[in-house]
Protein backbone atom coordinates (compact mmCIF):
# COMPACT_ATOMS: atom_id res chain seq x y z
CA UNK A 1 0.00 0.00 0.00
CA UNK A 2 3.01 2.68 0.84
CA UNK A 3 4.32 1.23 -3.08
CA UNK A 4 0.83 2.36 -4.27
CA UNK A 5 0.68 5.59 -2.25
CA UNK A 6 4.04 6.69 -3.35
CA UNK A 7 3.31 6.36 -7.25
CA UNK A 8 -0.42 7.53 -6.84
CA UNK A 9 1.58 10.89 -5.15
CA UNK A 10 3.28 11.51 -8.50
CA UNK A 11 1.54 13.94 -10.56
CA UNK A 12 -0.09 12.72 -13.69
CA UNK A 13 1.06 14.03 -16.96
CA UNK A 14 -0.58 11.77 -20.23
CA UNK A 15 -0.27 14.09 -22.07
CA UNK A 16 3.21 14.57 -22.39
CA UNK A 17 5.22 13.45 -25.68
CA UNK A 18 1.56 13.08 -27.53
CA UNK A 19 2.88 15.84 -30.09
CA UNK A 20 5.78 13.93 -30.96
CA UNK A 21 4.12 10.40 -30.80
CA UNK A 22 1.08 11.56 -33.25
CA UNK A 23 4.01 13.32 -35.83
CA UNK A 24 5.80 10.21 -35.83
CA UNK A 25 2.42 8.15 -35.96
CA UNK A 26 1.66 10.09 -39.39
CA UNK A 27 4.77 10.22 -40.90
CA UNK A 28 5.05 6.37 -40.54
CA UNK A 29 1.65 5.75 -41.51
CA UNK A 30 2.60 7.86 -44.74
CA UNK A 31 5.52 5.94 -45.40
CA UNK A 32 3.81 2.51 -44.72
CA UNK A 33 1.02 3.30 -47.37
CA UNK A 34 3.34 4.87 -49.63
CA UNK A 35 6.04 1.50 -49.20
CA UNK A 36 2.40 -0.73 -49.69
CA UNK A 37 1.58 1.11 -52.71
CA UNK A 38 4.42 2.42 -54.78
CA UNK A 39 7.54 0.32 -53.76
CA UNK A 40 6.65 -3.66 -52.76
CA UNK A 41 5.96 -5.55 -56.07
CA UNK A 42 3.32 -7.54 -57.15
CA UNK A 43 2.68 -10.93 -55.10
CA UNK A 44 2.97 -13.65 -57.97
CA UNK A 45 -0.66 -15.57 -56.97
CA UNK A 46 -2.88 -13.00 -55.52
CA UNK A 47 -1.66 -10.28 -57.38
CA UNK A 48 -3.21 -6.77 -55.96
CA UNK A 49 -5.02 -8.36 -53.63
CA UNK A 50 -1.89 -9.22 -51.45
CA UNK A 51 -2.01 -5.51 -50.58
CA UNK A 52 -4.42 -6.34 -47.82
CA UNK A 53 -1.68 -8.37 -46.00
CA UNK A 54 -0.27 -4.98 -45.06
CA UNK A 55 -3.22 -3.97 -43.44
CA UNK A 56 -4.71 -7.19 -41.83
CA UNK A 57 -1.83 -8.66 -40.59
CA UNK A 58 -0.29 -5.53 -38.47
CA UNK A 59 -4.04 -4.65 -37.23
CA UNK A 60 -4.18 -8.79 -35.78
CA UNK A 61 -0.46 -8.22 -34.74
CA UNK A 62 -1.04 -4.85 -32.78
CA UNK A 63 -4.51 -6.37 -31.30
CA UNK A 64 -3.00 -9.51 -30.03
CA UNK A 65 -0.38 -7.96 -28.42
CA UNK A 66 -2.47 -5.40 -26.89
CA UNK A 67 -4.39 -8.00 -25.52
CA UNK A 68 -1.77 -9.60 -23.56
CA UNK A 69 -0.55 -6.17 -22.65
CA UNK A 70 -3.29 -5.12 -21.06
CA UNK A 71 -3.25 -8.73 -19.07
CA UNK A 72 0.49 -7.85 -18.14
CA UNK A 73 -1.03 -4.04 -16.85
CA UNK A 74 -3.40 -5.47 -15.15
CA UNK A 75 -0.79 -7.70 -13.02
CA UNK A 76 0.86 -4.56 -12.32
CA UNK A 77 -2.81 -3.39 -11.18
CA UNK A 78 -2.98 -6.16 -8.53
CA UNK A 79 0.51 -5.89 -7.65
CA UNK A 80 0.39 -2.32 -6.50
CA UNK A 81 -4.02 -1.67 -6.08
CA UNK A 82 -2.64 1.93 -8.38
CA UNK A 83 -5.56 2.50 -10.25
CA UNK A 84 -3.78 4.29 -13.02
CA UNK A 85 -2.63 0.61 -14.16
CA UNK A 86 -6.46 -0.33 -14.25
CA UNK A 87 -7.10 2.60 -16.37
CA UNK A 88 -4.10 1.75 -18.65
CA UNK A 89 -5.00 -1.87 -19.22
CA UNK A 90 -8.86 -0.89 -19.54
CA UNK A 91 -7.63 1.80 -22.09
CA UNK A 92 -5.49 -0.35 -23.82
CA UNK A 93 -7.89 -3.63 -23.83
CA UNK A 94 -10.34 -0.94 -25.28
CA UNK A 95 -8.57 -0.05 -28.33
CA UNK A 96 -7.41 -3.44 -28.74
CA UNK A 97 -10.80 -4.64 -28.98
CA UNK A 98 -11.18 -1.84 -31.83
CA UNK A 99 -8.02 -2.82 -34.05
CA UNK A 100 -9.52 -6.64 -33.72
CA UNK A 101 -12.85 -5.44 -35.01
CA UNK A 102 -10.58 -3.69 -37.85
CA UNK A 103 -8.86 -7.27 -38.23
CA UNK A 104 -11.88 -9.30 -38.47
CA UNK A 105 -13.50 -7.07 -41.33
CA UNK A 106 -10.00 -7.04 -43.34
CA UNK A 107 -9.81 -10.30 -43.25
CA UNK A 108 -12.95 -11.00 -43.95
CA UNK A 109 -12.80 -8.20 -46.87
CA UNK A 110 -9.63 -10.77 -48.20
CA UNK A 111 -11.47 -13.98 -47.85
CA UNK A 112 -14.30 -12.36 -50.13
CA UNK A 113 -11.55 -11.44 -52.52
CA UNK A 114 -9.66 -14.28 -52.57
CA UNK A 115 -12.16 -17.56 -51.29
CA UNK A 116 -15.39 -15.79 -52.88
CA UNK A 117 -17.00 -15.99 -49.29
CA UNK A 118 -17.07 -13.30 -46.50
CA UNK A 119 -16.66 -15.86 -43.88
CA UNK A 120 -15.21 -19.41 -44.00
CA UNK A 121 -16.60 -21.27 -40.52
CA UNK A 122 -13.84 -23.90 -41.01
CA UNK A 123 -11.09 -22.14 -41.88
CA UNK A 124 -9.38 -22.16 -37.75
CA UNK A 125 -7.26 -18.22 -37.77
CA UNK A 126 -11.12 -16.88 -38.25
CA UNK A 127 -13.09 -18.54 -36.27
CA UNK A 128 -10.32 -18.43 -33.51
CA UNK A 129 -9.65 -15.29 -33.57
CA UNK A 130 -13.00 -14.25 -33.39
CA UNK A 131 -13.42 -16.42 -30.89
CA UNK A 132 -10.29 -14.30 -29.09
CA UNK A 133 -12.96 -11.40 -29.95
CA UNK A 134 -16.29 -12.28 -28.85
CA UNK A 135 -14.03 -13.30 -25.44
CA UNK A 136 -12.97 -9.46 -25.07
CA UNK A 137 -16.37 -8.42 -26.33
CA UNK A 138 -17.56 -9.12 -22.60
CA UNK A 139 -14.89 -7.06 -20.53
CA UNK A 140 -16.38 -4.03 -20.54
CA UNK A 141 -20.27 -5.17 -19.99
CA UNK A 142 -18.26 -7.49 -17.04
CA UNK A 143 -16.89 -4.18 -16.04
CA UNK A 144 -20.38 -2.68 -15.98
CA UNK A 145 -21.75 -5.15 -14.27
CA UNK A 146 -19.87 -4.17 -10.98
CA UNK A 147 -21.04 -1.33 -9.01
CA UNK A 148 -17.75 -1.29 -6.34
CA UNK A 149 -14.85 0.46 -8.43
CA UNK A 150 -12.52 -1.55 -6.23
CA UNK A 151 -13.83 -4.81 -6.93
CA UNK A 152 -14.79 -3.93 -10.32
CA UNK A 153 -10.92 -3.04 -10.86
CA UNK A 154 -10.07 -6.40 -9.16
CA UNK A 155 -12.11 -8.46 -11.01
CA UNK A 156 -11.53 -7.14 -14.40
CA UNK A 157 -7.80 -7.45 -13.61
CA UNK A 158 -8.45 -11.23 -13.20
CA UNK A 159 -9.89 -11.35 -15.89
CA UNK A 160 -7.61 -9.62 -18.01
CA UNK A 161 -4.71 -11.61 -17.02
CA UNK A 162 -6.72 -15.10 -18.12
CA UNK A 163 -7.58 -13.55 -21.41
CA UNK A 164 -4.12 -12.39 -22.15
CA UNK A 165 -3.00 -15.45 -21.07
CA UNK A 166 -5.11 -17.67 -23.94
CA UNK A 167 -3.83 -15.37 -26.59
CA UNK A 168 -0.39 -16.75 -27.19
CA UNK A 169 -1.86 -20.52 -26.51
CA UNK A 170 -4.87 -19.94 -29.00
CA UNK A 171 -2.03 -18.71 -31.22
CA UNK A 172 0.11 -21.52 -31.06
CA UNK A 173 -3.10 -23.92 -31.12
CA UNK A 174 -3.64 -21.91 -34.56
CA UNK A 175 -0.66 -22.09 -36.34
CA UNK A 176 -0.52 -26.35 -35.31
CA UNK A 177 -3.61 -26.33 -37.32
CA UNK A 178 -3.51 -27.31 -41.31
CA UNK A 179 -6.89 -28.44 -41.65
CA UNK A 180 -7.49 -25.18 -44.19
CA UNK A 181 -5.33 -23.30 -46.28
CA UNK A 182 -5.80 -19.28 -44.40
CA UNK A 183 -4.74 -16.90 -47.40
CA UNK A 184 -1.34 -16.80 -46.18
CA UNK A 185 0.91 -15.77 -48.87
CA UNK A 186 3.86 -17.06 -47.15
CA UNK A 187 4.13 -20.11 -45.00
CA UNK A 188 6.56 -18.17 -42.53
CA UNK A 189 7.97 -15.00 -42.11
CA UNK A 190 11.34 -16.39 -43.56
CA UNK A 191 10.21 -16.99 -46.91
CA UNK A 192 9.25 -13.46 -47.26
CA UNK A 193 11.41 -11.38 -49.91
CA UNK A 194 13.28 -8.31 -48.41
CA UNK A 195 11.36 -5.77 -49.89
CA UNK A 196 8.18 -7.86 -48.42
CA UNK A 197 9.07 -8.25 -44.95
CA UNK A 198 10.68 -4.30 -44.79
CA UNK A 199 7.01 -3.35 -46.08
CA UNK A 200 5.56 -5.24 -43.42
CA UNK A 201 7.45 -4.13 -40.65
CA UNK A 202 7.02 -0.53 -41.31
CA UNK A 203 3.27 -1.25 -41.50
CA UNK A 204 3.35 -3.21 -38.46
CA UNK A 205 5.75 -0.15 -36.64
CA UNK A 206 3.13 2.62 -38.24
CA UNK A 207 -0.13 0.51 -36.78
CA UNK A 208 1.74 -0.02 -33.25
CA UNK A 209 2.50 3.82 -33.33
CA UNK A 210 -1.31 4.45 -34.42
CA UNK A 211 -2.15 2.08 -31.36
CA UNK A 212 0.18 4.31 -28.88
CA UNK A 213 -1.13 7.45 -29.88
CA UNK A 214 -4.24 6.90 -29.73
CA UNK A 215 -4.32 4.79 -26.28
CA UNK A 216 -2.60 8.09 -25.45
CA UNK A 217 -5.05 9.89 -26.46
CA UNK A 218 -8.12 7.92 -24.95
CA UNK A 219 -5.66 7.80 -21.16
CA UNK A 220 -5.29 11.89 -21.20
CA UNK A 221 -8.93 13.07 -22.34
CA UNK A 222 -10.01 10.49 -19.52
CA UNK A 223 -7.38 11.92 -16.86
CA UNK A 224 -8.58 15.43 -18.23
CA UNK A 225 -12.61 14.49 -17.63
CA UNK A 226 -11.85 13.33 -14.12
CA UNK A 227 -9.71 16.98 -13.43
CA UNK A 228 -12.42 18.28 -14.62
CA UNK A 229 -14.76 16.69 -12.65
CA UNK A 230 -12.84 17.09 -9.36
CA UNK A 231 -12.43 20.42 -9.64
CA UNK A 232 -16.46 20.84 -10.56
CA UNK A 233 -16.45 18.96 -6.72
CA UNK A 234 -14.07 21.41 -5.26
CA UNK A 235 -16.05 24.51 -6.52
CA UNK A 236 -19.15 22.71 -5.30
CA UNK A 237 -17.41 21.78 -1.69
CA UNK A 238 -17.73 18.18 -2.32
CA UNK A 239 -15.41 16.07 -1.08
CA UNK A 240 -12.62 14.69 -3.70
CA UNK A 241 -12.87 11.33 -2.62
CA UNK A 242 -16.84 11.07 -2.69
CA UNK A 243 -17.93 7.79 -4.51
CA UNK A 244 -18.83 8.50 -8.16
CA UNK A 245 -22.79 8.35 -8.59
CA UNK A 246 -23.34 6.58 -12.18
CA UNK A 247 -22.46 3.13 -12.94
CA UNK A 248 -19.52 3.08 -15.28
CA UNK A 249 -17.66 0.48 -17.05
CA UNK A 250 -14.69 3.12 -17.04
CA UNK A 251 -12.04 2.53 -14.02
CA UNK A 252 -12.58 5.32 -11.53
CA UNK A 253 -9.72 7.38 -11.43
CA UNK A 254 -11.42 10.47 -9.05
CA UNK A 255 -8.94 8.76 -6.59
CA UNK A 256 -6.17 9.13 -8.11
CA UNK A 257 -6.87 12.58 -9.45
CA UNK A 258 -7.24 13.62 -6.19
CA UNK A 259 -4.26 12.41 -4.79
CA UNK A 260 -2.20 13.73 -7.30
CA UNK A 261 -3.99 17.25 -6.95
CA UNK A 262 -3.00 17.33 -3.36
CA UNK A 263 0.68 16.58 -4.23
CA UNK A 264 0.44 19.67 -6.31
CA UNK A 265 -0.25 21.95 -3.34
CA UNK A 266 -3.71 23.15 -3.89
CA UNK A 267 -5.45 25.25 -1.28
CA UNK A 268 -8.44 23.27 0.32
CA UNK A 269 -8.60 20.14 -1.00
CA UNK B 1 8.93 17.41 -60.98
CA UNK B 2 5.91 15.71 -58.84
CA UNK B 3 3.76 15.04 -62.19
CA UNK B 4 6.98 13.74 -63.65
CA UNK B 5 7.39 11.20 -60.47
CA UNK B 6 3.95 9.54 -60.53
CA UNK B 7 4.34 9.27 -64.37
CA UNK B 8 6.72 6.80 -63.71
CA UNK B 9 4.91 5.13 -61.04
CA UNK B 10 2.93 2.02 -62.87
CA UNK B 11 -0.74 2.24 -62.54
CA UNK B 12 -2.78 0.55 -59.86
CA UNK B 13 -4.65 -2.54 -61.02
CA UNK B 14 -8.46 -1.24 -59.53
CA UNK B 15 -10.12 -2.90 -62.42
CA UNK B 16 -9.84 -6.42 -60.49
CA UNK B 17 -9.20 -6.40 -56.91
CA UNK B 18 -8.63 -3.03 -55.90
CA UNK B 19 -12.19 -2.40 -54.48
CA UNK B 20 -11.20 -5.38 -51.95
CA UNK B 21 -8.03 -3.88 -51.17
CA UNK B 22 -9.68 -0.43 -51.26
CA UNK B 23 -12.34 -1.62 -48.79
CA UNK B 24 -9.53 -3.12 -46.29
CA UNK B 25 -8.07 0.61 -45.99
CA UNK B 26 -11.12 2.38 -46.15
CA UNK B 27 -12.02 0.46 -42.93
CA UNK B 28 -8.42 1.54 -41.68
CA UNK B 29 -9.56 4.88 -41.79
CA UNK B 30 -12.76 4.83 -41.49
CA UNK B 31 -12.06 3.62 -37.84
CA UNK B 32 -9.32 6.42 -37.40
CA UNK B 33 -12.07 9.27 -38.74
CA UNK B 34 -14.61 7.73 -36.36
CA UNK B 35 -12.30 8.16 -32.99
CA UNK B 36 -10.90 11.53 -34.06
CA UNK B 37 -15.09 12.31 -34.78
CA UNK B 38 -15.61 11.04 -31.01
CA UNK B 39 -12.58 12.92 -29.47
CA UNK B 40 -14.07 16.17 -31.05
CA UNK B 41 -17.51 15.49 -29.32
CA UNK B 42 -15.58 15.08 -26.22
CA UNK B 43 -13.73 18.06 -26.59
CA UNK B 44 -16.51 20.18 -27.07
CA UNK B 45 -18.08 18.68 -24.38
CA UNK B 46 -14.88 19.36 -22.03
CA UNK B 47 -14.90 22.89 -23.17
CA UNK B 48 -18.10 23.12 -22.32
CA UNK B 49 -17.71 21.87 -18.57
CA UNK B 50 -14.47 23.88 -18.28
CA UNK B 51 -16.68 27.07 -19.16
CA UNK B 52 -19.21 26.32 -16.58
CA UNK B 53 -16.23 25.63 -13.74
CA UNK B 54 -15.24 29.03 -14.86
CA UNK B 55 -18.88 30.69 -14.20
CA UNK B 56 -19.12 28.78 -11.06
CA UNK B 57 -15.64 30.08 -9.61
CA UNK B 58 -16.39 33.58 -10.70
CA UNK B 59 -19.74 33.14 -8.26
CA UNK B 60 -18.00 31.70 -5.71
CA UNK B 61 -17.73 33.39 -2.17
CA UNK B 62 -13.64 33.73 -3.15
CA UNK B 63 -14.24 34.90 -6.48
CA UNK B 64 -16.33 37.85 -5.05
CA UNK B 65 -13.71 38.63 -2.80
CA UNK B 66 -11.14 38.70 -5.00
CA UNK B 67 -10.54 42.38 -5.48
CA UNK B 68 -11.28 44.21 -9.03
CA UNK B 69 -10.16 43.36 -12.33
CA UNK B 70 -7.43 46.26 -13.07
CA UNK B 71 -6.22 47.47 -16.36
CA UNK B 72 -3.24 45.31 -16.65
CA UNK B 73 -5.13 42.50 -15.92
CA UNK B 74 -6.64 41.17 -19.14
CA UNK B 75 -9.01 38.04 -19.17
CA UNK B 76 -9.65 37.81 -15.70
CA UNK B 77 -12.15 34.55 -16.18
CA UNK B 78 -8.60 33.03 -17.64
CA UNK B 79 -6.61 33.79 -15.11
CA UNK B 80 -9.07 32.00 -12.42
CA UNK B 81 -9.15 28.88 -14.41
CA UNK B 82 -5.30 28.74 -14.82
CA UNK B 83 -5.16 29.23 -10.63
CA UNK B 84 -7.71 26.52 -10.40
CA UNK B 85 -6.63 23.89 -12.96
CA UNK B 86 -4.27 21.14 -11.42
CA UNK B 87 -0.53 20.43 -12.61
Amino acid sequence: METSSRAASRPLRYGSGLRTLSISTVVAMTVALALVFFYVPLEAEQGFLQKIFYVHVPLATVALCGFVLGGLLAIQYLRTRDPRWDMRSYVVIHMSLIFALGTLITGSIWAKGSWGHWWVWSEPTLVSFLIIFLLYATYQPLRFAIEDPERQARYASVFAITAGAFVPLNYVAVNESTAYVHPRVFSSASNLPASMSFTLLVSIVAIALLFATLCKYELTAKHTRSQVRALRRRLAGEELDAPRRARSAAPAVQHATAVSMRAAGRPGL
Amino acid sequence: MIATALGEVPALPLHTAGKYVAGAYIVLFALVLIYVAIMAIRLSRLERDLGELLSMSASSPEGEQAPEPTADMAEPAQDSHAESTPA
